[in-house]
């Protein structure tokens, strides 16, 4: 794991003719993150989880002996800085771009690594998404070198579905409230596909703008004017708390079924009024069992604090990209990179929580989910308080999955 | 004058064999320097020349952007104009947009334009994300560029000197610009428009055309971003954008006509080269941003026409001295507030709380920093910074001796001081 | 009846909390010219200090002592900052209270993190003051909505009634000949920032245990604010008021209209014209709820610039 520093790039001339004599390159990760302004907070998050399944891969003898080696830019927040550092990565000679924590950089990069490998065939790189969950990167814009190793909405609202009814909790009439972009809107419409199954009514769909609204007491309200039993909202960051406190406030009855009430902070912010609310996670220590727990106990010791949130996801995707190079041939000692994207397509790991699988038809990862309620009985506290999140129900990878999106007309390399 | 010809020649030589010297991270580092230089000059055509502060520049940096990546989308993907020429549409879309808004905004003047300004640029950005046809969402609209004139434009080279031509053309053209007697009438509108408007001339349409000039050059960056990234997305619409050209400008130097690209570039680069190696870096941006404009009012350029204008008068061997030990206190100073901000950063983050809550009161576990471990407890941590700024005092005030030794030797006429400007008032 | 009153009385507290904020902004503006740029982070300070101080010495001392904290770090920003960059124009002014803005929020991040701080409303306000509709009204938003109306009262009885409000208000008008007077001008002008800013953080340490204390809460209401002010006009304490309510009336109805400005066209025969001209109109209302501000301030500004209360150019 090193840095990006300005001291290499002052001497990368000297240093590119050195290494164009020198012999196994080893193999490089680049990290295309958020790690300052605004959204820093989940940016840093994915650099941790990153930084931990690199050196767990390494550990474990890295590829052929060669340990990988983890470069760290700072997108600055947004696509045309993500566009920049993708492209000083690529010239530092990566061979892997890791990104998570935004839809929007997510589309730009996922385009950016297709036009580069059209361009350079040869210098292929792949494109490891592990937290951009909007459809239109496994839909529309599919590619052959990218693999989403994070979930998306039609799976997280089908486990929150299922699990909330199993739990009595879902009752007949939904509000749907959402953030008004490319997630909120694949989260209402997974909402609405699953009003069959679930067996509820989708009362009111609202869309809001994103982390403008600093009071949702009317949006509260309509809620409680549907007179709606269960609120669904893939709502994050403030946006989630402040609707949660607004309807706390107002003392409304509804329950809340959400896919990121788990983002650190906001238990802690929440505190009561998140009592009862349902999340679809894809990582829960308590159901993970003992595998779980030696897990959390091994990133804790390594990072200082436990895994939460979109962190495992993280892990142990980029654990899977350790798996498929397992299987890659050391050849003349430079990674090929499109048979590296080959076995990552058919790879599958034995993670705590099940078995994590890549579905090679248009490269969403299957992965296993939890649904759990927070409650005063969980086994693992958040946030230093004394709640935490019990699970409910558990989903194996097959279960939770949803089949892939007829938009996807992935060209593949002969 | 012939100093200055020779010294431009030099730049542009430099700039033209940029590609060859540095890596393709590098050079992708260039481009975004170079559009973001053209932007501060367009900006500055308005502001520091007609004396008009906008806040909502970033629309028609927007605008252009999005009729040029329309115009690349156009006729099934195969451009409306080669890719060369493409930067036109950016043009044409941020001259439209300019006369629009500038014919709006320039009916009122000082603090309510920037507001009217401020306005119609959140007005877009609030109503981008629902319009996704033209905008495309919040993952924007991609395009990819068309082969033109037997090259590919694949490569970031090409993109480069492309880049580089239209904004050396565009830079030339504004120079230009600002000689005709339109340029110099925008001097007046700063100055004193009533009188100008005494003068028989009819101050609405100059601004107006004003504005919309600047909002054309604006839209040509806009429109060789989009070539370069091959994308628009609609966070260009934010106010830190505006926000950013205007302190490129200022931090350059409004007076100078090439003030604002030397800020806009050095302050590029700043965030691209220290953003990956601090988590902190928009704290030294900020800290930056507020020292220059206290200190250096008329911008970097200000800095260095009073520097040539020092050196001219007690000669470069005498005044070696006093810039260098300046030089030396700045970087004392500067290793005094980095040392001090990384450690507190370090000690302040949620990881090391939590360690250091369970090793108990008096252990806390050694910070690691700079390659070295450093005890939170340990005198030496909080000498290191204490020391660098005394030390940093000391220079400065060594070197301030200096200077002054050397202007009390000089004779009576004193150039005028760097702080005293002239300035449009805002209201 | 009721599924108004609610989103009214929302409106009206959610205004009086923007008031609180704006009421700083537009008394500097009008007192010295400065577009304060950095006056939302004093809000963001009010709101973290407040709750580094809860932990020591209780809730309302907390609210208390933390916007005489904000007051005092505005003045020292007046007095070792804007003074020195006064004489080089309001441009350099701005800048340099935009330049402040970054720093105040990569320092709060410094200091206590990246994500939102456990800052809450303490138990024994944390209660239904009535109920509407089937919802609790909590009280706390009355409290935020007293206080607001409280500092209003205070400040304007201070700036009409007292001798110091008649210095103030002289400086606001003829500056040279309150200090030809023998006024000290630069010191009022000093008080005056340290007040606006603990107005702020007084907002602050009150709003951040209701809605969340985190470091984007600068920027989420930094604009915000500024409409405010400009629709109010700049440098009237009615004018922000008035502009405040009508902001917060505004957004808060607007989230409950489901209807399109399609749909008015339907109503009024044009459905036919609405249908073809696809885009903007069938926008509803609801979703553009955060934008309406923004229209507003164009609006007021190409037809009354100087806001709704302020003085005529």
């Amino acid at each position: 794991m090193k840095s990006h520093s300005v001291l290499n790039m002052a001497l990368l001339p000297g240093l590119l003719c050195v290494s164009a004599l020198a012999a196994a390159a080893p193999v490089k990760i680049a990290l295309v993150e958020t790690l300052s302004g605004p959204q820093a907070s989940t940016g840093l998050t994915y650099r941790s989880a990153v930084r931990y399944a690199v050196d767990r891969i390494n550990a474990d003898g890295g590829w052929h002996g060669q340990p990988l080696e983890l470069l760290e830019y700072d997108n600055q927040g947004g696509p045309a800085g993500a566009a920049d550092k993708l492209k000083a990565a690529i010239s530092d000679g990566a061979q892997l771009v890791v990104q998570g924590a935004s839809s929007a950089i997510g589309g730009q990069i996922t385009e950016d690594v297709r036009k580069w490998n059209l361009r350079n065939p040869g210098r292929e790189l792949i494109y490891l998404n592990v937290g951009a969950e909007a459809q239109s990167l496994t839909g529309e814009k599919c590619q052959f070198y990218h693999f989403r190793v994070a979930g998306n909405a039609p799976m997280r609202v089908k486990a929150l579905v299922a699990g909330m009814k199993q739990d009595g909790a879902l009752g007949s009439r939904v509000y749907a409230i959402n953030q008004n972009y490319s997630w909120g809107q694949d989260m209402e419409q997974a909402i609405v596909d699953a009003a069959a199954s679930g067996g509820y009514q989708v009362v009111e769909k609202t869309l809001h703008d994103v982390g403008k609204i600093q009071d949702f007491s009317p949006y509260v309200n309509k809620i409680a004017a549907a007179r709606a039993d269960t609120v669904m909202t893939g709502n994050w960051g403030s946006d989630l708390l402040l609707l949660m406190k607004a309807a706390r406030a107002s003392g409304l009855k509804a329950r809340f079924g959400t896919v990121y009430l788990d983002q650190p902070g906001n238990i802690a912010n929440a505190g009561d009024v998140a009592l009862g609310g349902y999340v679809a996670q894809a990582f829960n220590a308590e159901a993970a069992g003992e595998a779980g727990a030696a897990f959390v106990q091994d990133y804790q010791a390594k990072m200082g604090h436990a895994p939460t949130f979109i962190e495992p996801q993280t892990v142990f995707g980029v654990l899977l990209v350790g798996e498929a190079l397992k299987h890659v041939p050391a050849g003349d000692g430079k990674l090929d990179v499109r048979k590296l994207a080959l076995q990552l397509e058919q790879a599958s790991l034995e993670t705590p929580m099940g078995t994590l699988s890549m579905r090679a038809q248009d490269h969403q990862a299957l992965l296993p989910l939890a649904v759990s309620v927070v409650s005063r009985d969980a086994r693992y506290k958040a946030d230093g308080t004394d709640l935490g999140f019990k699970p409910v129900k558990r989903f194996t990878a097959q279960e939770a999955a949803v089949p892939a999106q007829g938009t996807c007309r992935m060209q593949r390399p002969d | 004058m012939k100093t200055r010809a020779i010294l431009l020649a030099a730049g542009v030589a430099v700039l033209a064999a940029v590609p060859l010297m540095l890596p393709d991270g590098l050079v992708n580092a260039a481009i975004s320097m170079l559009i973001a230089a053209l932007f501060a000059c367009a900006y500055n055509l308005l502001c520091g020349y007609a004396g008009m502060l906008s806040f909502g520049h970033s629309a028609y940096f927007g605008v252009g952007a999005f009729a040029t990546i329309h115009a690349m989308n156009a006729l099934g993907g195969a451009g409306l104009l080669p890719t060369p020429w493409m930067p036109l549409v950016g043009a044409a879309g941020g001259l439209l947009a300019g006369l629009v808004a500038g014919w709006f905004s320039t009916q009122r003047t000082g603090a309510y334009f920037a507001m009217i300004t401020l306005a119609i640029a959140e007005l877009l950005h609030a109503m981008a994300p629902q319009l996704k046809s033209v905008f495309g969402g919040e993952a924007g609209i991609s395009s990819m560029r068309m082969p033109a004139w037997g090259l590919t434009f694949g490569s970031t080279v090409e993109v480069y000197y492309l880049t580089l031509a239209w904004v050396l053309a565009s830079l030339v053209l504004l120079y230009l610009l600002t000689r005709t007697p339109l340029g110099r009438l925008a001097l007046g509108l700063r100055e004193n428009s009533q009188r100008l408007r005494f003068l028989g001339y009819d101050v609405h349409r100059i601004s107006v055309l004003i504005f919309a000039l600047s909002g054309m050059f604006s839209g040509i960056a806009g429109g060789l971003q989009v070539l370069s990234n091959e994308s628009a997305n609609y966070v260009v619409f934010d106010t830190s954008l505006s926000a950013a050209v205007v302190l490129n400008t200022y931090i350059g130097g409004v007076h100078a006509f090439l003030g604002p690209a030397l800020g806009a570039a050095l302050v590029t680069f700043f965030g691209y080269a220290v953003s990956d190696l601090t988590q902190s870096w928009l704290l030294y941006q900020g800290a930056l941003f507020v020292l220059v404009i206290i200190f250096m009012p008329t911008g970097l350029a200000g800095l260095l026409a009073l520097a040539g204008r020092f050196v001219q008068r007690h000669g470069l061997r005498a005044a070696a001295p006093g810039a260098g030990l300046y030089l030396l206190a700045g970087a004392c100073y500067a290793a005094a507030a980095i040392f001090l901000t990384e450690l507190l950063q370090r000690l302040f983050s949620q990881d090391y709380r939590s360690l250091a809550q369970a090793a108990g009161a008096w252990e806390w576990p050694a910070v690691s920093l700079f390659g070295r471990e450093w005890p939170p407890l340990g005198v030496t941590t909080w000498l290191v910074p204490a020391t660098l700024a005394v030390l940093g005092w000391l220079f400065w005030k060594m070197a301030a001796a200096a200077v002054g030794r050397l202007r009390d030797a000089a004779p009576a006429d004193r150039a005028p001081a760097a702080g005293a400007m002239t300035e449009r008032r805002l209201t | 009846m009721e599924h108004l009153a609610i989103p009214l009385l929302n409106g009206v507290v959610y205004g009086l909390l923007l008031f609180m904020v704006s009421a700083g902004l537009t008394l500097i503006f009008g007192m010295m010219g400065i577009l304060n740029f950095a006056h939302a982070s004093f809000y963001m300070l009010g709101a973290y200090f407040a709750y580094a101080l809860q932990g020591a010495v209780g809730f309302w001392v907390a609210v208390a002592v933390s916007p005489l904290l904000v007051g005092a770090i505005g003045v020292l920003v007046e007095r070792h900052v804007l003074r020195r960059v006064h004489r080089y124009g309001h441009a350099h002014e701005l800048l340099v209270t935009f330049g402040l803005s970054f720093i105040i929020v990569e320092l709060v991040k410094l200091f206590f993190g990246n994500y939102p701080v456990n800052y809450r409303v303490p138990a024994d306000l944390d209660f239904a003051a009535f109920t509407l509709g089937g919802l609790d009204y909590p009280a706390y938003r009355l409290f935020m909505g007293i206080v607001a109306i409280g500092m209003f009262v205070a400040i304007y009885l201070l700036l009409s009634r007292t001798r110091v409000g008649i210095i103030v208000r002289s400086a606001i008008h003829r500056p040279e000949m309150a200090e030809a007077l023998g006024h000290n001008v630069p010191r009022v002008f000093m008080g005056v920032f340290g007040v606006g800013a603990a107005m702020a953080g007084l907002a602050g340490a009150v709003a951040g245990a209701f809605y969340t204390t985190s470091p984007n809460m600068a920027l989420e209401l930094g604009v915000l604010v500024f409409v405010v002010v400009v629709i109010g006009g700049l440098g009237s304490l009615e004018g922000a008021m008035l502009a405040s309510l009508l902001i917060g009336v505004v957004t808060s109805v607007a989230v409950g209209i489901d209807a399109t400005p399609a749909d008015l066209l339907v109503w009024l025969g044009a459905g036919d014209l609405a249908q073809d001209a696809a885009g903007i109109l069938s926008l509803k209302i609801s979703s553009l709820a955060a934008s309406l501000p923004f229209a507003l301030m164009l609006l007021v500004l190409l037809v009354r610039p100087s806001g709704l209360m302020g003085e005529k150019e």
